[in-house]
């Protein structure tokens, strides 16, 4: 936040200087255009919220009401005493940990080793990555069924995490990371007697930890978040995470908007929680990724 | 402590030479200095030393070990690099330690060497802070005691004076001269600055172009240079160079005709000069005093007042210019009509090839 307004504020001086009332008048048409549009984008998840806290009576009463009448958690209370939405919490967070860190531990390595090692194929295994994230995950869904239900880790943890660590971007965003590393810290390293391990795990990473957290907290969230893989991989209710849990709920409540609604605010709480604490990782990792993919 | 030797060692890129066929040999406890201007492979030959770059031909031998095929940490070298490097989420200490936590020394033996360097190099006080907390001096210092608790056998430094500004970075000159006399231990040091060369160096290694121009004592390659490029890339102002014709006199020492017909006497023995007798004339402004009745008449062109001397930019008969020398509070002025006196004896000549010939 404080970085957009140091920014914007001595370029808006400027223009003022330059062209007086026109652009200030500009300024303000775009700030409006931003609020109209982040209102739209904030309506939808502000009216889930509101219709979770009322009653199931009240969601189907006719007509626009911003606040609920009479505000009751009786929505959050159904769907955490009578489904399986805790299991589903608990899947989602067992698998999301597991991705994050496996995938994240993965990548630094991966990374690591195309950037600073010199090794036969490293070129094509490079060109292999930067393929791999070309393709979208859809076009291999059909492959990872096969595969999963081949090797018979349908409707396990260990099944669903496997496919989602494939990750190439995290990959590239290290590889450039390291890349930007200057060659001095690792031939100081050398002389130091480091070994590649020590190399990686006490001077590359260290060296600027928000880049593994930045990519850790979107990897989090885009693991979470995650609905088509973790729907084909668990049919059955118990390994379901709770993105697909939640479409269940749907399911079989009928029209209870209020539970349902309930249920969807519960599953988007860690993520929501994480792009708070972490604003500016998130931004930053966005960053990161946006610049490999524009 | 140890000597380094090198034989016959070479280093291309690809297909581009950077080092051809260097021998040397830097010994135990000695102080040597490679200068050269930028990009003529000092950095290159440094590092192949340190075993950061492979070499392609020849032996490198630190001791009694031949240590070209040997990893980096092998060497027992210590290097501190250009912009030290040093490791930035790791305090002043860490970094200092870092080196002997790998090779699994004692803690008690790291935290005896760790402060024994602080102390040397007067880092108690920042002993817990980052790099970026320090000053561009306090993170050399640092860089130097990262080097120092390793007791390594020789220390290589590469222009570790070059990021710090004009005053700290003559006061740190003089904190290398001092480390060296109190540690004796082998060092060799990389600069294009000449100064630094001359007032540290036991043995200055003068590069250019992928090739040994000279090694010498600083006194040796400035009074006796073996090239011309040597002759004009030490000593500030540059040597003055004249085209000449020399001949020998009764006792066998070369006498030159400059452009504009003035004669000099020299002390460089004929009998070593190619056939010929054109040749370059090489001698440094201080040997040109400006003197009432000088031989050499000329016009001042520009006058520098630099306080402890005057030079002077003088345009001869011929239209050749030469930078000569006055006293510092001297009532020279541009446009003054002046006569110059040259002291032969310290006068070079230069052949077709660059090979220098001085005074026997
Ligand atoms: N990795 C490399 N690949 C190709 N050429 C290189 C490489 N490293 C250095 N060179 C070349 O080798 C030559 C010597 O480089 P080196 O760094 O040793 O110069 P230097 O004398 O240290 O110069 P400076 O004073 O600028 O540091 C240069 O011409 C440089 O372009
Ligand atoms: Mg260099």
């Amino acid at each position: 936040m404080s970085t957009v307004n140091a920014t914007a504020a001595p370029a808006a001086r400027t223009s003022v200087r330059s062209r007086g009332q026109t652009t200030s008048l500009g300024t303000k048409l775009i700030t409006a255009l931003t609020v109209v549009v982040a209102a739209i984008w904030f309506f939808p998840l502000y009216w889930a919220i509101v219709t979770s806290l009322k009653t199931d009576e009240e969601t189907v009463r006719a007509g626009l009401r911003l606040l609920p009448e009479e505000p009751t958690l009786k929505g959050y209370l159904f769907v955490i005493q009578n489904s399986d939405l805790p299991i589903w919490y608990m899947n989602s967070v067992i698998t999301s940990v597991i991705i994050t860190i496996v995938s994240v531990l993965m990548s630094a390595g991966a990374g690591y080793a195309i950037s600073q090692l010199k090794f036969p194929g490293r070129q094509i295994l490079w060109t292999l990555i930067l393929a791999s994230f070309m393709v979208p995950v859809s076009a291999l869904i059909v492959n990872h069924f096969i595969i999963i239900a081949g090797v018979k880790l349908l409707n396990t943890h260990l099944g669903i995490i496997l496919p989602m660590l494939i990750t190439p971007v995290t990959v590239i965003v290290y590889k450039q990371f390291f890349d930007s590393v200057p060659r001095e810290y690792r031939e100081a390293a050398v002389i130091d007697n480091a070994n590649e391990f020590q190399m990686l795990f006490r001077i590359f990473l260290p060296m600027n930890w928000g880049v593994t957290t930045a990519l850790a907290i979107i990897t989090f969230i885009g693991a979470w978040n995650s609905f088509l893989w973790p729907f084909l991989a668990a049919q059955n209710e118990k390994m379901m995470t709770v993105t697909v849990g939640i479409t269940a709920v749907q399911d079989s409540y009928g029209v209870a908007f209020a539970r349902v609604l309930a249920g969807a605010v519960l599953a988007g709480l860690p993520v929501a929680l994480a792009y708070l604490l972490f604003q500016k990782r998130v931004t930053q990792a966005i960053t990161l990724s946006a610049g490999i993919k524009g | 402590m140890a000597d380094i030797r090198l034989v016959d060692v070479s280093k291309a890129y690809g297909n581009v030479r950077v080092i051809d066929n260097v021998t040397m040999t830097i010994g135990s406890g000695e102080f040597w200095v490679f200068l050269g201007p930028s990009g003529c492979g000092k950095s290159t030959l440094l590092r192949m030393i340190a075993g950061l770059e492979d070499i392609n031909d020849g032996e490198i031998h630190i001791g009694d070990r031949r240590v070209d095929q040997l990893p980096p940490a092998e060497r027992g070298v210590a290097m501190v690099f250009q912009n030290y490097a040093l490791y930035p989420h790791m305090t002043v200490r860490q970094n200092m330690a870092f080196g002997l936590q790998n090779i699994r020394t004692p803690k008690d033996e790291i935290e005896r060497r760790v402060d024994s360097a602080a102390k040397i190099l007067e880092l108690g006080h920042l002993i817990d802070r980052r790099p970026s907390q320090l000053s561009g001096g306090q993170r050399q210092r640092v860089a130097i005691g990262r080097a120092i608790v390793r007791d390594p056998k020789a220390f290589l430094f590469d222009e570790p004076l070059s990021n710090l500004d004009a005053g700290l970075r003559v006061r740190t000159r003089i904190e290398f001269a001092q480390l060296h006399q109190r540690m004796k231990t082998t060092m060799v040091f990389v600069t294009h600055d000449q100064t630094e060369a001359m007032t540290l160096a036991d043995k200055i290694v003068v590069m250019n172009n992928r090739k040994i121009e000279q090694i010498g004592s600083p006194m040796e390659i400035y009074t006796r240079p073996a090239s011309r490029f040597v002759a004009a890339f030490v000593g500030s102002p540059s040597m003055n160079f004249l085209p000449v014709k020399a001949v020998a006199d009764k006792a066998g020492k070369a006498l030159v005709t400059l452009g504009d017909g003035s004669v000099v006497e020299t002390a460089i023995p004929t009998a070593n000069l190619p056939k010929g007798g054109t040749f370059t004339f090489g001698i440094r402004p201080e040997f040109v005093r400006i003197e009432a009745n000088g031989a050499i008449k000329g016009k001042a062109d520009v006058v520098e007042r630099l306080g402890d001397r005057t030079l002077a930019y003088v345009r001869l008969g011929d239209g050749s210019t030469v930078i000569a020398s006055d006293t510092g509070i001297s009532s020279l002025d541009t446009g003054h009509e002046i006569a110059l006196g040259v002291d032969g004896a310290s006068a070079h000549l230069f052949d077709d090839n660059n090979v220098a010939y001085s005074a026997a």
